[in-house]
């Protein structure tokens, strides 16, 4: 099969897996408590990750704007800028592309090795819908928890950023925040969640998508969660361009 | 107008059977069918279909062309919800168990229970049932990981059973197993058809597996004890024929006496 069709015939197959999955959200049953525990193991249990991602950022944010700021003499604003950056990008980006790594890797590894060992076709015999009692579950947790662990990680990253300037470019906390508080605005903070729920959708979809087509046995539950990592890290940084481009000229117009 | 006698005495019924991968045809215009209480032994090499056979029959995929025919029904054009129905009455035994790894014997054997919403205690009793079935009561509350490939299979057929199911399919439930396990998973197989009624197709290539099940019975004796009998001048099988099939064709069908009288040299090199 040339790449293009190939490229084509995937799309289709993923709108058809989203289709089923919208279709099955109008009818029972609907796996509540299965729901809710993938929310606590996907999002819950990355929660670490996210904090030292988020803490980092946030720092090394800091401590390279403030040089740059310094020339100008407006290093009164770094709060601003480290807020600004992480509300808009650099949360959701980073939140994502780690949930992408340790979550949709996950997700394709476990549906893989269930379909290549047939326990996805047992749940079928035993009249389960797979859909709706291992996809959907797995969709909603990681499109409600994204943009929870993005404002976690916002929140801690600006936390790093103050420590930075307190400790290392001496500048009082009190500045750091007061310039912070001036950035965070509504449109700013709903542009910051659209964002992650969009990629969280994504992870979870390449991530079933992926694990549910596996084919070729073990080698190829590595190969679809090498794909899934690949395939929804390129695509959440695609989606990151047009949703800036869609937010800058919509919510977050001066 | 369709044969409406053969539908109501046939468990399961092919009726011109096509599925083709791509260039790679797997089944050729199949016809076959399962009577009531009857087991189809289905043999044949690897790759010649058998493990799709029992796909078909519980609408896992969907043949190219034919009808199928399950307890009368005809499944080929039904959509997933109906024929979850139709899976209720069918129980299946897949190749290495198919255990769901996440969950215990236990939860493993009381899925179905558990999809069907029914009360604990309910569920407590019928999996302790189908537990002492396969002798098999001390691994309850064991991880799928934590039980060797002859357990697993045998928490499978468990597993298969809830909700007496009349149609059992078994795909090569013993492969890969030494001789006494898989003769416990053939004797269990022998009770289900002997005792319950319970009609089958299952897909073998092991001759032992053919030797006990087209020659053994087993009856209760006045005690109600479990007596396992061999086949002799007073008493033929009758429950009990065989299927072969080479590249997606039935080259042979009937009972075991014929099988062996076959003038085939593949069926001769497959029995020797």
């Amino acid at each position: 099969m040339n790449p293009f069709i190939r490229a084509v015939s995937q799309i289709q197959e993923i709108s058809l897996l989203v289709w089923r999955v919208l279709r099955g959200l109008t009818k029972k049953p609907r796996y509540a408590s299965e729901m809710l525990r993938q929310m606590d193991v996907l999002g819950v249990g990355s929660l670490a990750i996210i904090t030292l991602t988020g803490f980092f950022t946030g720092a090394v944010l800091a401590l390279n704007s403030a040089s740059t700021l310094q020339k100008f003499g407006v290093q009164s604003v770094t709060g601003q800028l480290v807020i600004t950056s992480l509300i808009r990008e650099l949360g959701p980006v980073l939140t994502c592309l780690m949930l992408a790594g340790r979550v949709g890797s996950g997700i394709a590894a476990e549906l893989g090795s269930m379909l290549v060992s047939e326990q996805i076709d047992a749940m079928r015999a035993l009249g389960t819908d797979p859909i709706k009692k291992l996809v959907t579950p797995r969709i909603i947790a990681l499109v409600t928890m994204a943009p929870a662990l993005t404002v976690i990680c916002d929140l801690v990253g600006t936390v790093g950023g103050m420590l930075m300037s307190v400790s290392l470019l001496h500048q009082p906390g009190s500045v750091y925040l007061a310039s912070a508080k001036t950035a965070v605005t509504f449109n700013e903070i709903i542009a910051g969640l659209i964002k992650p729920t969009v990629f969280g959708f994504i992870i979870a979809v390449v991530g079933c998508y992926k694990g549910m087509n596996t084919t070729g046995g073990t080698v190829g539950v590595g190969l679809a969660t090498t794909q899934s990592v690949v395939l929804s890290s390129i695509l959440i940084i695609a989606a990151d361009f047009l949703l800036s481009k869609l937010l800058l000229t919509t919510l977050l117009a001066q | 107008m369709p044969n409406v006698r053969n539908r109501f005495l046939n468990a399961i019924e092919f009726r011109d059977v096509y599925l083709a991968y791509g260039d790679r045809v797997i089944l050729d215009h199949v016809n076959f069918n399962v009577r009531y209480g009857e087991s189809k032994i289905v043999m044949g090499g690897s790759g010649t279909g058998k493990s799709t056979l029992c796909r078909l029959v519980l609408g896992l995929i969907k043949p190219d062309d034919g009808q199928i025919f399950v307890d009368g029904e005809d499944i080929t054009k039904m959509r997933e919800e109906e024929l979850m129905h139709v899976r209720q009455k069918i129980g299946m035994v897949f190749q290495e168990g198919a255990l769901f790894d996440s969950l215990s014997v236990f939860d493993n054997i009381a899925y179905r229970l558990r999809e069907q919403h029914q009360s604990e205690d309910e569920i407590e009793q019928v999996v302790s049932r189908m537990l002492r079935f396969v002798d098999l009561e001390h691994a309850i509350d064991k991880m799928p990981n934590q039980l060797s490939g002859g357990m697993r299979r045998r928490v499978g057929i468990a597993r298969a059973l809830v909700g007496s199911p009349k149609i059992i399919l078994y795909d090569e439930p013993t492969a890969g197993l030494d001789p006494i396990t898989a003769r416990t998973i053939n004797e269990l197989a022998l009770k289900l058809r002997d005792l319950e009624d319970v009609s089958s197709i299952f897909v073998t290539h092991r001759l032992q597996d053919i030797e006990v099940l087209a020659n053994e019975y087993v009856v209760r004796d006045d005690r109600g004890n479990l007596v396992f009998k061999k086949e002799d001048d007073t008493l033929c099988l009758i429950n009990t024929e065989f299927l072969m099939l080479k590249d997606g064709d039935i080259i042979f069908s009937g009972s075991d006496e014929e099988m062996r009288q076959a003038d085939n040299e593949y069926i001769k090199r497959f029995l020797s």
